[in-house]
């Protein structure tokens, strides 16, 4: 079964590109290619929308850079066709990273938008300027040559492109199953958690969006040698919204449904435009209007697209190992009784409110402090001061040693300081191991392009094994490839601690870890969090079961209105009339 | 005749059953809780019973069959639940949350409405202090004030809560129980799913423990309480 798992694709591949072998008209091939080639933007899309969570509307000008560099080298410069492969993707790339510089920091639609003006705008780059051969373009494009061969039917040049989409979804699967591809796919989950483990946001944003237009330059490679011409309308902004619409058809979220979006959407489109006239008796654009119906129908009845609805027939991938990998390196925990954390004059106000008002605490190494008092205190607010998500208004919190001044949180977690979050973040779509995975990012080093080569499988193994021993520490290890939205809220509470401890984090800073859970559950937490406490690891956690804090914490801290009500021992706290007025009530 | 009558029910997410030949009544005005480990399926028997998410076997309710009744016709029939994320509307105002809950009463009397809000802000009047604020701006304790609000703007026969003290400071939490053991006297039954087993078997009527998705145990609240497994699971010594 594993064996035919692993030659089911290649064998496919084989079969398909013995296609044009069979008696197949040579319209159905010239289809096929195209679909190939749309497939391989739409590919880029599935990592950028569907991963990524970007929208563009620029996908056809990248792959316009990428046809028009090539035209222009094979044409003017004389460069073999081959040799222009990688100045295409080079430059489709590059056009992406100086575009992205500019408009990456938008988000939402407003990077929608960006992307869209972008292609307008380069539209008329192409087409007005002497260079591009204005609205005519450049013709007369040499051939692809095997040899002596020219490659310029559509049977000889079917197995280039199929060839070419099969290479670029292997390193697209390579790269999403890697640690910079599980960084772009937490980038729609919530980008508060992936920066608080180390996930650098703009330059996973710019690496997404880079590729997606790298693959587009292959495509616009392709289509120039295929169609040996290129002129501006193939790369305008009709063709960009036909990319997209590609990708939603077959279902933004999975590869093959990017293939099966471009050859539906290219099929269907050149169908009907050839059966209408025929059926109508007359000639005009129906095409567009069946196909918009079409459209709307579909996304009624499959709004994630057609891929999750075939995807259920088929096999699934095989779970990665989660055994066998080096073990990684460990911090030095801080000596026992130095101080971990001080807060001084903290404060924090929003408009009028004082949210945080003037708290001094601190944290001595290997010990569990808890941090309560009532809802709205201010004490989510205070974790968000000590992990660099939200800056002090005034006020200076001291980390091992190090002044925290303008930290981000990638900063803070490279410190050594890990996070659980009151509201759960955590990458839905994702499998639980994967997410946990993302709290050792920092111990990783590989980035993309080991990772589209497959030279990061020791890495790889080694942070999941990291991972699968800290959600067996939980007691989870048997959901590790269950998605991570399916799980119960409390077990998903519980995951957020197995990624906090995957940092390997000297200090730990958990939000209600024991909120959802039952009494054998927090006493199994409890027992955890001795055990590390043990280890050398310094806690502070935000909690309201009184009786799971109290006979974990060795000192609690109480606020009350953003300012500090009260801070000593357990037993001392538990009978201060302000605490029991403000928070803990008269015991009944 | 009981309330709310689930017989073997079955709920099965992508092939993985969560619930398995559940097996529920609720009479009127009874106080009914579910206890049970994380990921046991409570939220999930919850969901299937509002038809959140589809379910096969019967439920029913003041002797209809909800099977075949949208998520709006249980609510009509007189079913109500706060979810466990509380989803309230966060960029509307408390009242204007407070109003939605009365949707379906949205063609009925205006004074209808009126008199529901005015119980509403007698139960909670925390609520009525903020009643122009934005649900997003409330504290923890104040928005599941007005997720339990809003649920009763609807005037359920059957209110079920989804771990209402979650994340909740210990004197909300009591407040909480509070108005939940005084709903009963007005008449409204609950099936509460709660983490805090003790609180919540000290409101109960009866109660039934549900483990990997079957039920396990079943009873009067006041002798599970005593049961040495439900203690050693679930209370604690």
């Amino acid at each position: 079964m594993a064996g035919l798992r692993r030659a089911g694709p290649v064998l496919l591949l084989a079969a398909w590109l013995c296609l044009p072998l069979l008696p197949v008209p040579n319209f159905w091939i010239t289809l096929a290619n195209y679909a190939g080639i749309a497939g391989i933007v739409a590919i880029g899309l599935v990592v950028l929308t569907g991963y990524g969570g970007m929208t563009s509307f620029g996908q056809a000008t990248f792959m316009g850079f990428g046809a028009y560099t090539t035209a222009l080298l094979t044409t003017q410069a004389g460069l073999s066709p081959w040799l222009t492969l990688p100045c295409a993707m080079l430059a489709a790339g590059l056009a992406a990273v100086l575009i992205g510089a500019v408009t990456l920091r938008l988000s939402g639609h407003y990077l929608a938008l960006g992307t869209l003006a972008w292609a307008v705008s380069l539209y008329y780059v192409f087409a007005n300027l002497d260079l591009f051969g204005r609205n005519d373009g450049i013709s007369a494009i040499p051939p692809l040559r095997l040899g002596s061969l020219a490659l310029t039917s559509s049977r000889a040049y079917f197995p280039v492109v199929w060839i070419a989409v099969a290479l670029v979804l292997l390193a697209t699967r390579n790269l999403l199953d890697s640690r910079a591809g599980r960084a772009i796919r937490a980038l729609r989950g919530g980008t508060a958690a992936a920066c608080s483990f180390g996930v650098a946001l703009p330059r996973t944003r710019m690496l997404a969006f880079a590729y997606a237009a790298v693959l587009a330059g292959i495509a616009g490679w392709l289509y120039a040698h295929m169609q040996r011409s290129v002129n501006p309308t193939p790369f305008a902004l009709n063709a960009s919204i036909e990319y997209l619409l590609m990708a939603v058809v077959g279902g933004a979220g999975s590869l093959p449904g990017a293939l099966l979006g471009a050859g539906l959407v290219t099929v269907v489109n050149d169908l009907l435009q050839d059966m209408l006239p025929k059926l109508l008796g007359s000639s005009g654009n129906y095409e567009t209007i069946v196909f918009g119906a079409l459209l709307v129908l579909l996304l009624q009845t499959a709004p994630d697209g057609l891929w999750p609805l075939l995807a259920r027939r088929t096999p699934r991938p095989r779970p990665r190992p989660l055994t066998g990998g080096a073990p990684l390196p460990r911090r030095a925990m801080p000596a026992p009784g130095s101080t971990v954390l001080r807060a001084q004059g903290l404060r924090r106000s929003f408009g009028g409110l004082v949210a945080v008002n003037d708290i001094a605490f601190h944290l001595d190494a290997g010990e569990i402090v808890g941090l309560i008092g009532p809802n709205g205190a201010g004490k989510s607010t205070t974790f968000n001061l000590l992990t660099g998500v939200d800056r002090p208004t005034a006020g200076t919190v001291e980390l091992l040693g190090q002044r925290l001044a303008r930290a981000t949180p990638q900063r803070v977690a490279a410190l050594g300081v890990a996070r659980s979050f009151q509201h759960v973040k955590l990458v839905p779509g994702m499998s639980v191991i994967e997410n946990v995975a993302i709290g050792a990012h920092l111990r990783g080093r590989k980035g993309p392009v080991p990772a589209l080569l497959r030279l990061d499988r020791a890495e790889e193994a080694a942070l999941f094994t990291e991972a699968a021993s800290q959600l067996g520490r939980v007691g989870l290890l048997a959901e590790a490839h269950r998605p991570a939205d399916s799980l119960a809220l409390g077990q998903q509470r519980v995951v957020e601690i197995a990624r906090a401890l995957s940092l390997d984090p000297a200090l730990l800073l958990l939000d209600e870890p024991a909120a959802g859970l039952r009494h054998h559950e927090k006493q199994e937490l409890a027992g955890l969090l001795r055990r590390l406490r043990a280890d050398g690891v310094t806690i502070l956690l935000v909690e309201h079961d009184m009786d799971f804090v109290m006979g974990l914490a060795d000192r609690l801290v109480v606020m009350e209105f953003g300012t500090k009500l009260a801070e000593g021992p357990a037993a001392a706290v538990r009978a201060n009339p302000a605490v029991i007025e403000a928070y803990l009530g008269a015991p009944p | 005749m009981s309330l709310l009558d689930v017989a073997g029910l079955n709920v099965a997410y992508g092939g993985i059953a969560a619930l398995h030949d559940a097996t529920l009544r609720i009479g009127a005005g009874e106080i009914v809780t579910v206890i049970g480990p994380n990921g046991a399926g409570k939220t999930t028997l919850l969901n299937a019973v509002m038809g959140v998410h589809p379910g096969q076997g019967g439920v029913h309710f003041a002797g209809k069959n909800l099977n075949r009744l949208s998520i709006e016709d249980r609510v009509r029939a007189g079913l109500c639940l706060v979810p466990e994320k509380r989803e309230l509307f966060g960029s509307l105002s408390v009242e204007d949350n407070l109003r939605l809950g009365a949707f379906r009463f949205r063609r009925g009397p205006r004074a209808a409405i009126r008199s529901a809000l005015e119980e509403v802000y007698a139960l909670f009047p925390r609520l009525r202090e903020r009643r122009t604020q934005h649900a997003a701006t409330l504290s923890g304790g104040e928005r599941q004030m007005l997720a339990m609000g809003r649920a009763l703007m609807a005037r359920p026969a059957l209110l079920m809560l989804d771990e209402p003290s979650l994340g909740l400071a210990p004197l909300i939490v009591r407040e909480i129980f509070r108005i939940v053991a005084g709903l009963r006297s007005q008449g409204c039954a609950i099936l509460l799913v709660e983490q805090n087993a003790r609180a919540a078997l000290a409101v109960a009527d009866r109660a039934y423990v549900l483990e990997t998705g079957r039920i396990t145990l079943q009873g009067p609240a006041a002798e599970l309480a005593t049961d040495p497994r439900v203690i050693a699971t679930y209370l604690g010594g």
